[in-house]
């Protein structure tokens, strides 16, 4: 008989697989909070790992002993002892086994190949940079020269914020002050730490809807942080509508890319929130998320790790 | 004592701006401003070879040239900064326009509207 709690974090991997992220997705609030928005992200990534593995694992290991770190440490010894269990071992229970330790290392193995592949870009870009930039009075970045608009960072303990010379050339002094904000707020928070899991596993699970919407999602909610911080070290007054007009501006210096996406994309999303700000969660909202998300992070672990349920 | 990061620049430089293969020696005369020493010299450009920057051929003395220009170089850059790639790897962090077909118009619509 299949376990109770392998049942419950079967259940739980199915609703974290397709359902949450779906709904959480489309919602309208993250764009209101996005930093509770990215918290509850994060804990659907960690909990869908936990309890996808976890599910296996508990019924892999069910002959062994119900609750998994009985069973596990049973199964760890029934390689020196050769002794099995009293219940029959079945082939299903290889399988589950087999298949949580291969889920397992593709998602950790997958990470850390992302972390040393873009460790090594970044260490390329980074070299070729220090040759190429040059500062320019009165702009706080290196300025590399290309006539496309563009601005980006390398993050890193000496992280490098770059402008080109066409943005340096075409923006108002109040939207470079503007991009550079925005750009130093990634950097600040260190955005790329809470995207790259995201990279990682949308590469490793390309079947998994889930795993592109979760990873768009992130992406576009820190850009949003992104404008949020920005706006607390620019001039009040006209904040808002500078960093529109430079976000405007930069769209239409770059070529078009991508899908026309319904309603926009977050390029949309976020000069509209910068114009036209939507009312700020309630006070309990953000407490509210993020107990949400500290309790979808902590059921699968108690299911994994409380006595059997059975 | 100027930082390797400084010299690596003056010596790429150098290269770009004169366009032929040069010799460590016309390389350090080329700088004597800095009064560097030719081991020096030599140590710089085998990082910058290590890098990727600079080769050699096998004349005697071996004369060194940049692998590409300057505006080679950056063109390159832009081009993964603005590429998809850079977005698939969390490479960086970017300000670029990556607007959707349409979009643009919808965006400086939405900046006419609101005052």
């Amino acid at each position: 008989m299949l376990p109770l709690s392998a049942l419950l974090l079967g259940l739980l991997a199915l609703a974290l697989a397709w359902p949450v992220p779906a709904v959480l997705s489309r919602a309208r609030w993250p764009r209101r909070d996005p930093v509770a928005a990215l918290v509850c992200w994060q804990a659907i990534g960690l909990a869908g790992g936990l309890s996808i593995i976890g599910a296996l694992l508990v019924h892999g290991l069910s002959p062994w002993g119900g609750s998994l770190p009985e069973a596990w440490w049973a199964w760890a010894q029934h390689w020196f002892t050769g002794e099995l269990p009293a219940q029959p071992v079945r082939g299903d229970h290889w399988v589950a086994q087999t298949l949580a330790a291969v889920l397992a290392l593709e998602l950790l193995g997958v990470l850390a190949l992302a972390l040393v592949r873009t460790a090594r870009t970044r260490a390329r870009h980074r070299a070729l940079l220090e040759l190429l930039v040059h500062p320019v009075p009165g702009v706080e970045a290196r300025v590399l020269d290309s006539p496309v608009p563009a601005a980006f960072c390398i993050p890193g303990a000496r992280p490098l914020l770059v402008l080109s010379s066409g943005m340096v050339e075409e923006f108002a002094p109040d939207e470079l002050a503007a991009v550079v904000a925005h750009e130093r707020a990634h950097l600040g928070e260190r955005h790329h730490l809470l995207l790259l899991p995201f990279v990682a596993w949308r590469e490793a699970l390309p079947v998994l809807p889930a795993a592109d919407r979760a990873h768009d999602a992130v992406r576009d909610l820190v850009e949003m942080r992104a404008d949020d911080v920005a706006l607390r070290s620019l001039p009040r007054s006209a904040a808002r509508r500078t960093l529109a007009r430079a976000i405007v501006a930069a769209a239409e210096g770059g070529a078009p890319t991508g899908a026309l996406a319904a309603g926009g994309g977050v390029l949309t999303a976020r000069v509209t929130r910068l114009l036209d700000p939507p009312e700020p969660l309630p006070r309990w909202g953000r407490p509210l998320a993020v107990g949400a998300a500290v309790t979808l992070v902590l059921a699968p672990t108690l299911l994994l790790l409380a006595p059997a349920l059975v | 004592m100027e930082s390797l990061g400084e010299l690596e620049r003056s010596v790429m430089d150098q290269l770009w701006s004169r366009a032929v293969p040069l010799s460590a020696a016309e390389l350090r005369d080329a700088l004597a401003d800095r009064g560097l020493a030719l081991t020096t010299v030599h140590t710089v450009l085998t990082r910058l070879e290590g890098k990727g920057f600079v080769r050699h051929d096998d004349a005697r003395p071996r004369r060194f040239a940049a692998v590409a220009s300057r505006e080679d170089h950056a063109a390159e850059l832009m081009h993964e900064v603005l590429g998809q790639a850079a977005d698939r790897q969390a490479v960086l962090a970017r300000f670029i326009g990556s607007a959707t077909p349409g979009e643009t118009e919808m965006l400086r619509a939405l900046l006419a509207d609101t005052p």
